[in-house]
């Protein structure tokens, strides 16, 4: 037994100790940096201050809009993603040929880089060549997301469905075809139409899985970073600077480590939180299915 | 015969050599300086710009041929620049040998002590060129020097950001006849804002009526650093807000502590400012400082200020440009009084940009490095150097043949800096003027942009100016 | 149902699945038309066919310029990171699945949380490390990096297969006197390849996908091609064709993997919550 413990020990060390140097250690720094006022350009530029990053991340307008502009990033990306994605399983379940083709093309903005998706939208998006203004341009509105807000952001929405839908239609085809067959056939001989049955056996068979997929989408649009970076870097003004955005312009542009450390702090704290209720949320849904 | 053969062979031989090395009088003083650091590879890193574009295809290929030092020369965008090179000389690793030190960032710089030094150098008769003359630098030299006259930078890049014009559109006689009829008065360079004002509607109205694609003004007006830079290098000098709008003794620029950012002055400038970009073309908005040059290249402004930099291809290469010919410069206008001011000693009218090469406190071939900065330097070179990309940084340069061509083929550009330069200043001394720059894009692009009035923005960008200083521990 | 029934919801079937590939493959061929066309050509206007291709928009930056330095980067870091991640993991996991380790749960959730928070978290303590340590602007260091979010992961992947080894094997092995890395090699590992290649493959993805640390950690030597493409756009006016082109090899290593492991991926990306 005692040879055992030593082999597993042996096993592990290596993961453990590189976790710990990269994965431990820079939280512990983050949390003893946010208590300091750390700015190359400033007067003193290491200073103690305690709790006062903190109190001034509170009241920071500016962070509370990023915030504020994640949230509906989010809301509006998962909020649209899930249902078309729903529904577009939901019509392709049937076995049709080509079927498998049409999986790998699915698959493929998901293996591509962020960076490249966000570099490939900003060609479309050009006011001077791309289709996209082009096609604008016929119905009269004229599209320029380096201009426009509003255009800015509903553009950032549309680069995130076209990323993340196929991975939200194919996960929920998975899912359905995984499904028992009893309830169907059950809801059948009781005479349900198909929105019945949809309703009121698809779904609730489905709960795991569309928990499980919510809960990936909530926490990846909330993060979101290289493909906004790359169209518009948080522009115009500060229309499309969501939470990631902002703190990395903190920290390059503005280069104040001590507060951007608060920062980070803030946001793990939140994943944590979200990630834990969401997680507990799954499971006894899983319990209950 | 042999012997006027072997005559013509040797001076054949000396031509041709002499013209493989374009402009070095002395290349055997660069050899031997050079041998102790044969093979040595330097890294730099510049903008993208015309003159840092020249010593990257020009310069660093010949110094390599003639002294085996190897110079890998990065010209990158002017954001990517300053990240990497503030990250390596923050973090001392030493990547780079020599890099851009912009006339603004300088005073950064030197509060950090990243830069090193060149006095020693200069003193160090093995490598110093005998030739160097540091005296014949123009006054823009001291702009590198800290407050004991140590020197940080070596000038390569200097020039005015000033008004420049359509010659044959101002000379036209059916334009001039009608903008008088429109306005009263004869269409000439303007020297107030008001006129400036009447120039640009009459224009973008004349390019509207004649369905051309003519503009009457330019800004760089994108959500980016170039659009504070505008307002504060450009804009507000020129209508009597200096130094940022920020009071240099205290440092503050709300008006009730001493400063004039929120100052109806300045409130005035800032909302001519965002009403004006009507008259530019509509992708304004977008444009940073090569936009605005690549567009009055295309023919499609009628006057406008920009970074004189690019003044060069503008006016005299026709593969880039469609107006060769046809641009001249001028002093920008001023609001009343502050000519005045500039002349005394006491303002100035813009923006006297440029930038030097400095080496690293971290850089681990220093030596090699100023062997380098002096060759893109050296006096022979000068001539040929403004020729490719507009810009004098020595007094002898202006006598340069090359120089005096050009001045003409501009407008008077070179006439103009050399004799009205002091009119124009550098950026004030503000260590922290990268978080400061953050802070005044975020407010002037939101006027910009709509989300708030030139007022409301002014008022609050001072008070976080003032913030942000205090935070610092100023 | 009827027939008329069954083929009028097949036309439908087949009028969303065509719908849907056009607006995903669009956006690709457009990039892959924009790299085959010169700087003038582009400005021309939206055309949608090309027929020329402008070679030196991949020339250039690959052969000329940097770029091809860029590549063998991000190859080097990809790989390397795959090997480091594969073979802790393959150890980790093993111990996990065949020792009772206390904490697990607590580490799954801790897994969960690196992999869910927003990356930009960790910058500053990286920054800051990293230029201590001198590891700024090696290829080393962000092999290393990367593990915080490819080596939970993989350990998470790998468990389920570990799981499925019956540890009657191990047993087996070890009456025959096998040593425990004999048993690692032999027995192990060839059962788990499938498993393996599939970690191996998603993890080769994620990294070479990465921008944001790689982008603030290396300067010029250890540049990785995604960082590269950022450079692209810059305030001298993007060169879009080459921009493309790039973004065109950057596509080629998913293209390849989808081919060959497209399933897992899925699998992967959820967890492998849902399996086909």
């Amino acid at each position: 037994m005692k040879e055992n413990r030593r082999q597993v020990w042996g096993l592990i060390a290596p993961t453990l100790f590189l976790m710990i140097f990269i994965g431990v250690i820079p939280v512990i720094y983050v949390i003893y940096l946010s208590a300091f006022k750390y700015n190359v350009f400033a007067k003193v530029p290491f200073r103690y201050i305690g709790f006062n990053n903190f109190r001034k991340l509170v009241f920071d307008t500016d962070f509370l809009k990023s915030l504020r502009l994640g949230l509906t990033f989010v809301a509006l990306c998962c909020g649209i993603e899930l249902p078309l994605g729903l529904l577009i399983a939901n019509l392709l379940t049937m076995n049709f040929k080509g079927k498998g083709i049409f999986r790998t093309i699915m698959t493929l903005p998901l293996a591509m880089a962020p960076i490249s998706i966000g570099s490939i939208w900003v060609l479309i998006t050009n006011p001077d060549f791309g289709p996209l203004p082009f096609l604008f341009r016929k119905i009269g509105v004229e599209y320029n997301m380096g201009i426009n807000a509003n255009q800015a952001f509903f553009t950032t929405v549309l680069v995130d469905i076209w990323h993340w839908t196929p991975f939200v239609v194919l996960t929920f085809m998975a899912g359905l075809t995984s499904l028992p067959n009893q309830p169907f056939e059950a809801a059948l001989v009781d005479g349900a139409n198909r929105w019945q049955t949809f309703r009121y056996v698809t779904i609730p068979l489905l709960k795991p899985v569309i928990l499980t997929t919510l809960f990936i989408r909530v926490m990846d649009t909330f993060r979101i970073f290289d493909e906004v970076w790359m169209l518009t870097s948080g522009g115009p003004g500060t229309a499309t600077r969501y939470v990631s955005i902002h703190l990395v312009r903190l920290v390059l542009q503005s280069m104040e480590y001590g507060y951007s450390s608060a920062m980070s702090l803030f946001l793990l704290y939140l994943t944590i939180i979200i990630c834990f209720l969401l997680l507990t949320f799954i499971s006894s849904s899983r319990e209950a299915a | 015969m042999r012997k006027l053969g072997i005559a013509i062979l040797l001076v054949g031989v000396l031509f041709v050599s002499s013209w493989c090395f374009a402009a070095v009088n002395n290349p055997e003083w660069w050899q031997k300086a050079a041998e102790p650091y044969k093979g040595v590879v330097i890294r730099g890193i510049s903008e993208s710009t015309p003159p840092s574009k020249a010593m990257v295809e020009v310069a660093a290929p010949e110094f390599e041929k003639l002294t085996g030092i190897k110079v890998e020369f990065e010209v990158t965008s002017w954001d990517e620049m300053y990240n990497k090179s503030i990250q390596d000389l923050q973090s001392g690793a030493g990547i780079y040998d020599f890099i851009y030190v912009e006339q603004d960032i300088i005073y950064a710089y030197l509060a950090q002590k990243w830069l090193t030094n060149l006095n020693p150098f200069i003193s160090n008769a093995n490598i110093t060129n005998p030739d160097f003359d540091l005296d014949d630098f123009t006054t823009f030299i001291n702009y590198f020097k800290d407050a004991e006259g140590n020197i940080y930078g070596i000038p390569f890049e200097a020039f005015l950001k000033s008004y420049i014009y359509r010659t044959d559109l101002f000379n036209d006689p059916e334009i001039k006849a009608a903008f008088k009829a429109k306005y009263g008065y004869d269409l000439a360079v303007p020297t107030t804002w008001e006129q400036y004002t009447d120039i640009a509607k009459f224009f973008t109205e004349y390019g509207k009526e004649k369905g051309i694609e003519l503009y009457g003004h330019v800004a760089q007006a994108k959500t980016h650093p170039c659009v504070a830079y505008e307002m504060c290098e450009t804009i507000w000098p020129a209508w009597g807000v200096y130094n940022w709008g920020i009071n240099l003794e205290n440092m503050r620029a709300s008006v009730d502590k001493g400063g004039t950012l929120n100052s109806d002055q300045a409130k005035k400038a800032f909302r001519w400012y965002v009403d004006m970009l009507q008259y530019a073309p509509p992708g304004v908005r977008t444009y940073t400082w090569d936009e605005t040059g690549a567009v009055f290249g295309a023919g499609k402004i009628a006057q406008g200020i920009i970074y004189l930099e690019n003044l060069g291809w503008i006016a005299t290469d026709p593969s880039k440009s469609a107006v060769v010919g046809k641009i001249a410069v001028a002093l920008p206008p001023t609001a009343p009084g502050v000519m005045d001011d500039a002349k005394a000693g006491k303002g100035y009218i813009g923006y006297y940009d440029g930038g030097a090469l400095g080496i690293p406190h971290s850089a681990k071939n220093k030596e090699a490095a100023w062997l380098f900065i002096q060759w893109c330097m050296r006096k022979e070179w000068q001539g040929e150097f403004a020729k490719m990309a507009t810009r004098v940084v020595r007094k002898s340069t202006f006598e340069d043949p090359l120089v005096k061509e050009l001045d003409a083929q501009t407008g008077g550009y070179f006439t103009m800096l050399k004799d009205q330069g002091y009119l124009f200043a550098g950026a004030p001394a503000l260590p922290m003027h990268r978080p400061l720059n953050e802070v005044y894009l975020k407010w002037i692009s939101k006027a910009v942009a709509g989300e708030i009035s030139p007022e409301d923005a002014l008022d609050n960008l001072a008070k976080e100016v003032d913030q942000l200083m205090e935070d610092l521990g100023y | 149902m009827s027939g008329g029934k069954k083929t009028w919801k097949l036309f439908l079937v087949y009028l969303v699945c065509i719908l849907i590939a056009v607006a995903t493959l669009f956006p690709i061929y457009w990039m892959f038309v924009i790299s085959a066309r010169s700087r003038l050509e582009v400005f021309l206007g939206p055309r949608l066919i090309q027929t020329s291709f402008y070679s030196p928009n991949y020339y250039r930056p690959f052969v000329q310029d940097v770029y091809g330095r860029y590549l063998a980067n991000s190859l080097l870091i990809a790989s390397g990171n795959t090997l480091l991640v594969v073979c802790l993991a393959v150890l980790a996991t093993y111990a996990f699945s065949r020792f009772r380790v206390p904490g697990s749960n607590n580490l799954f959730f801790w897994t969960i949380t690196n992999r869910m928070a927003p990356p930009a978290v960790f910058i500053v303590p990286f920054f800051l490390m990293f230029n201590r340590l001198g590891l700024r602007d090696t290829q080393f260091g962000l092999i290393l990096l990367y593990c915080i979010f490819n080596l939970p992961f993989a350990i998470w992947l790998l468990k389920g297969m570990m799981d499925g080894i019956p540890k009657e094997l191990d047993e087996a092995a070890l009456i025959d006197g096998c040593s425990l890395w004999g048993l690692l090699f032999h027995v192990i590992v060839p059962l788990a390849k499938p498993g393996i290649m599939v970690t191996a493959i998603l993890n080769w993805i994620f990294a070479w996908n990465e921008y944001l640390f790689a982008a603030i950690l290396t300067s010029v030597r250890s540049r990785t091609i995604t960082t590269g493409l950022a450079e692209f756009v810059t305030v001298i006016g993007t060169n879009w064709g080459e921009m493309a082109a790039v973004s065109v090899v950057c596509l080629v290593p998913a293209i390849v993997f989808i081919g060959i492991a497209q399933k897992h991926i899925i699998a992967g990306l959820t967890f492998g919550a849902v399996k086909d």
